[in-house]
């Protein structure tokens, strides 16, 4: 499957700033037998005093730009070319918690994909009793990592509501929790803390969804912005498996990845523009196209 | 000791007649056949000499002297943190210099192992894969660093300096209580310690060959200080500002080694660069010595919450520009937990056994370890096992599984099988004890060591001495200073006499000096500013002691030049209906306050003047009355104020932050002059207003002398505003900032002003050639707003 990516970030400021500095993590990377990307160009205006990438720890494409002078705004474009494969989905070769405990403990890496980064707490996900004691609920006796995270996944696009105005970018897994309901960065992190309170190890995943879907089936929620869901480690066998609790589904073919954490914090499309300006204007546009 | 059997009669018993033991535990005075050891027979002999009265006096002498350099570290018992005298524990802790040799080569061991393990973690990982090091203690470890990982330091190191907890133990020998890697505090103390220690006891301390500290000190600073000349950069330590409990610390380091003060604001990543904004620009800074918590170092890639640090710190130490004492991420190497691995590490790493050992430690995350410490959970410390404070410090998480309640041992049980991996039991820590004076006497309370290690050109060197903290009771867990624990000097004695170190340069050493381009913008901002509020302070003080003396006068509040002064110093946020008013006890604390956050800049002295004219004002405040009682009460505040700029003003190397001070003093006093002085000339002025003009203006006396007739507005104002010679007229205040202004950095270039120099040359010029019939209030308020925006200029050619 062939995209073209389109995103724009804007940012307006009430009053002038200079001397900002902002890391940028939008463009999404290759990832061996799930997608490749064949062009991203990304741009900024106005143009920055300095620009410099890295990978991060967790292999995601990083941006850093800098200015120096005054400037009113800032824009940030993406276009990204990227092929995604319409893998059939394997068949559930995933260990039970017991057994998945036992290969964690004799999985000796910390390798950025090892599943020991994804256990503890991270910046935005505390282990919390209560999203534990919600998510053991879909442990039932004798089922496998997968099966639980995917009735995990199912239980959550239920029970919680979509609501574009009840959280913010920086709203924790316990807060999203309580309130049941929230955007996919919330529908994410509640799920991965869950997890986490079961041994299982969960992170965060960065994304976009198909703007227009395939004829007969419904739009996805979270189409027009930028997305996320969830890898969770299922054995040394099944390895991540990528979880939408917002779709209630198997990450699939219409699921472009940006880049994986342990929660936000690690894949933020931008950090550093709320430390310059306290006030400002923000607008993001995504457009994902099919192309043949 | 034989000689203590001969010692001369006295009429006093020996202060350690009634020195009791604590059977099993060993004392660091009287050895286990209860002989007194050998270093400290002549401190004892000494002492008792001495004889209590004097002895008494002696310990004074040390306090006095820690008072008086203002040393202090902040006490956290609320929101503000208070700051509290240095607990000083006046009888130094002896060590026998073979003993320290031990704690020296152990010490050096360690350091190079946690060297190698820090490497390894940030760097291979090979002792997770060779299954050394459970993967779960680092990726669930927040000070693990994950930006950091790949990342090589650029001096080739992560360690430079570390400090290490030891305790000895029953069996007589030293143990290592924990490890110190993150940002260890206390070397300066240290320091103050042997200062204050020597002034009671110099000529004890002459006679006992005691190791010098400043050899340490001046090895370490002369390796930051290489590694920085080969990148041309500066040397900083990096502080988290005046709120951090060893704040007082920070200041005295930089200024004993002659380092910058930094805080997170004053640098800026540049370019891959990390830049200090000086006076004189940014300039490049290459090793900053951290007294900050890593994660606070930078807000972009590390801690998005922190207000602290340096966007773009991060990127400055991937491109391998900036060289941090120590790297981020070394706080790891504090995580309780992995005590219970350091013997296998250093058999892997270093093909040899620990030196000293570590006290024995079991993670919960393993099945048998598990089981160990609950099977013997009644004599296991148990707390958490990513934890950096030592066991016996963290009352509050860490708990002794003998004294716990039923229920309590049975919930902590569920935890170990639920969670073990987040637990660590530990063996309790039992302690030394070593005298402490109370009382008139001395009397044994339990004690660890601090000991630092510093990476200089010849490897590690170790201080031969640092701190030893004492208890307040016999009860181990008391020795925190927190918790009311006391601080003494440790000497380590040789029996022949020692080399004697200072920081002055060696014969034949080239003098470095630094450049005056490196005052930080931030402190020179606070200069600036400290002096313009002495000088407000001192205008209102002035002001009001007029006020006031009027007041005693005619016991009339209603007299016209009485109701006109209230209503002038009610425009300038004073309410003259108090004796002494909230308005000037403000602008007292933000004298304070600026001067607090520039603590490296200006000499102890002027620091006690500074706190002792608050405190002054606050007793003032509590129970004056308007009149007479105040003008006396402002009599005393102005002699205390002129004894502030006094110190201040005769001490200050004339450096360009003693400049700012001059620029603030002297915006300052021309902003208020001219306001005051077009009040009190315009028309409708009250009767007497010439008077309290003059009185106000100190020139009572010079007028008398220059114009033999009665004060009239033009008398007055050619004194007040336009006479070159009186220190307290305007134009004298506008040459005086011209000077300034044209000498500090890029004042001149090549013939060509600054625009600050400009706008000081043509207030100044204007106020040459002026007349004083022109000189009317609106002339006069257009010119103190022209002052005012000089200030604007000045603030932003330096402090952007």
């Amino acid at each position: 499957m062939l995209y073209d990516v389109h995103l724009e970030l804007h940012y307006d400021y009430d009053a002038p700033v200079h001397g900002d500095r902002h890391l940028i993590r939008v463009t999404p990377i290759s990832m061996p037998g799930q997608q490749r990307v064949i062009a991203t160009a990304l741009t900024f205006d106005p143009k920055p005093d300095l620009e410099t990438g890295f990978a991060d720890f967790f292999g995601n494409a990083v941006t850093t730009i800098a200015y120096r002078d005054y400037h009113e705004k800032l824009n940030v474009r993406l276009s990204a070319r990227v092929s995604v494969e319409d893998a059939e989905k394997a068949a559930d070769l995933s260990p039970t918690l017991n057994g998945l405990k036992r290969e964690i403990t004799a999985l000796w890496s910390l390798a950025p994909n090892s599943p020991h980064h994804f256990l503890g707490s991270s910046p935005r996900i505390d282990l919390d009793d209560a999203i534990t004691a919600y998510a053991l609920k879909s442990a039932a006796a004798g089922r496998s990592a997968e099966a639980i995270a995917y009735d995990l996944c199912q239980r959550i696009h239920a029970d919680f509501a979509y609501d574009r105005k009840a959280t913010g970018v920086d709203t924790t897994s316990t807060e999203a929790f309580a309130l049941k309901r929230g955007v996919c960065q919330d529908f994410a992190q509640v799920m991965i803390a869950g997890l986490r309170g079961l041994g299982i190890p969960a992170g965060y995943v960065s994304g976009f969804l198909r703007t227009i879907p395939p004829k007969g089936k419904p739009r996805l929620e979270g189409a027009d912005a930028m997305h996320a869901w969830v890898r969770v480690w299922c054995g040394l066998h099944a390895g991540w498996i990528d979880l939408d609790p917002t779709n209630a589904m198997f990450a699939g073919p219409d699921h472009i990845t940006i880049g994986h954490g342990r929660d936000y914090a690690d894949i933020s499309p931008i950090v550093g523009v709320l430390r310059t300006s306290g006030h400002h204007k923000t607008t993001q546009a995504v457009d994902v196209v099919r192309v043949e | 000791m034989e000689k203590r059997n001969q010692r001369p009669t006295r009429v006093h018993s020996s202060i350690i007649a009634d020195y009791r033991l604590i059977p099993g535990v060993p004392d660091e005075m009287i050895d286990a056949a209860g002989k007194i050891r050998p270093g400290w027979a002549k401190l004892i002999d000494a002492f008792d000499a001495l004889g209590p009265t004097e002895l008494a006096a002696r310990f004074e002498r040390a306090d006095q002297y820690l008072r008086d350099a203002g040393v202090f570290y902040r006490k956290y018992d609320g929101a503000e943190g208070k700051e509290r005298a240095w607990p000083l524990a006046h009888v130094p802790l002896i060590i026998d210099e073979s003993e320290w040799a031990s704690i020296t080569a152990g010490l050096t061991q360690r350091a190079e192992l946690l060297e190698q393990i820090a490497a390894d973690v940030y760097g291979d990982n090979t002792l997770v894969s060779r299954g050394l090091l459970p993967p779960e203690l680092v990726a669930r470890n927040a000070e693990f660093l994950r930006p950091m990982v790949g990342i090589k330091p650029v001096s080739g190191h992560f360690l430079h300096f570390c400090a290490f907890e030891l305790g000895r133990g029953p069996d007589g020998g030293w143990w290592v209580l924990g490890d110190r890697t993150q940002a260890p505090s206390g070397a300066g103390f240290a320091l103050e310690n042997r200062v204050a220690t020597t002034r009671a006891l110099s000529d004890i301390y002459a006679q006992m060959h005691v190791h010098r500290l400043a050899g340490f000190f001046r090895d370490f600073r002369d390796a930051l200080f290489g590694e920085a000349r080969e990148n041309d950069g500066r040397v900083g330590i990096l502080t988290p500002g005046q709120h951090n409990e060893t704040y007082f610390e920070h200041a005295y380091i930089a200024r004993y080694l002659g380092f910058m003060l930094l805080e997170g604001e004053d640098l800026v990543v540049d370019s891959g660069e990390v830049m200090v904004r000086t006076v004189a620009g940014l300039k490049p800074v290459s090793v900053l010595w951290r007294r900050m918590d890593a994660s606070f170092t930078d807000p972009l890639e590390l801690r998005v919450d922190s207000h602290i640090g340096t966007p773009g710190m991060t990127e400055a130490l991937r491109q391998g520009s900036i060289s941090m004492v120590n790297a981020l991420g070394s706080g790891i190497l504090e995580t309780r937990a992995l005590a219970a691995f350091m013997p296998q590490l250093s058999r892997a790493l270093l093909g040899q056994p620990l030196q000293l050992p570590g006290i024995a430690t079991w993670w919960c995350g393993q099945d048998a370890e598990r089981r160990f410490v609950a099977d013997h959970l009644d004599t296991m410390m148990v707390g958490p096992a990513f934890s950096t404070s030592l066991a016996f410090d963290d009352q509050k998480a860490t708990v002794l599984g003998g004294a716990l309640s039923p229920d309590e041992k049975s919930a902590l049980l569920a935890r170990l099988d639920a969670s073990g991996g987040s637990l660590v039991g530990q063996e309790p820590v039992r302690l030394s004890t070593a005298p402490v004076y109370a009382d008139g006497r001395l009397q044994p309370r339990p004690i660890a060591l601090r000991v630092y290690a510093a990476r200089t050109s010849k490897g590690w060197t170790i201080m031969p001495g640092g701190f030893a903290r004492v208890g307040s009771t016999l009860d181990t867990t008391a020795i925190a200073m927190q918790r009311g624990g006391q601080a003494a000097d440790v000497w380590v004695v040789s029996s022949k006499p020692v080399e004697r170190v200072s920081l002055l340069p060696r014969e034949g050493e080239k003098l470095v000096r630094n450049s005056s381009g490196s005052l930080p913008s931030r402190a020179a901002d606070n200069l600036i500013w400290l002096g313009r509020y002495a000088e407000r302070c001192e205008a209102t003080v002035r002001i009001l002691r007029a006020y006031n003396a009027r007041l005693a006068e005619v016991s009339n509040p209603d007299l016209p030049i009485l109701v006109d002064t209230r209503t002038y110093l009610d425009h300038i946020g004073v309410d003259a209906q108090f004796a002494l008013p909230p308005g000037l006890l403000a602008a007292i604390d933000s004298a304070v306050h600026s001067a607090s956050q520039i603590r490296d800049r200006f000499s102890p002295d002027g620091w006690l003047a500074l706190t002792d004219l608050s405190k002054t004002a606050r007793r003032f405040a509590a129970k004056l009355e308007p009149g007479d009682d105040a003008t006396r009460a402002m009599t005393v505040l102005l002699r205390k104020l002129a004894g502030f700029s006094g110190l201040v003003h005769e001490n200050m190397y004339r450096f360009a932050g003693w400049r700012f001070l001059e620029l603030g003093r002297r915006l300052e006093r021309g902003i208020q002059l001219a306001s005051i002085v077009a009040w009190l000339t315009r028309k409708g002025a009250p009767d007497g207003a010439l008077e309290m003009l003059l009185e106000i203006g100190d020139s009572v006396m010079t007028h008398r002398r220059r114009y033999s007739v009665s004060a009239g507005p033009a008398s007055a104002i050619d004194l007040l505003v336009l006479d070159p010679l009186n220190p307290r007229s305007v134009l004298f205040q506008l040459a005086a900032l011209r000077e300034q202004l044209e000498a500090l950095p890029d004042g001149v270039n090549e013939g060509q002003l600054s625009p600050a120099a400009k706008v000081a040359l043509e207030l100044h010029t204007k106020l040459v050639i002026a007349e004083p019939e022109q000189m009317t209030p609106e002339t006069l308020h257009k010119l103190g707003i022209g002052i005012g925006n000089l200030a604007g200029v000045v603030a932003a050619a330096y402090f952007v």
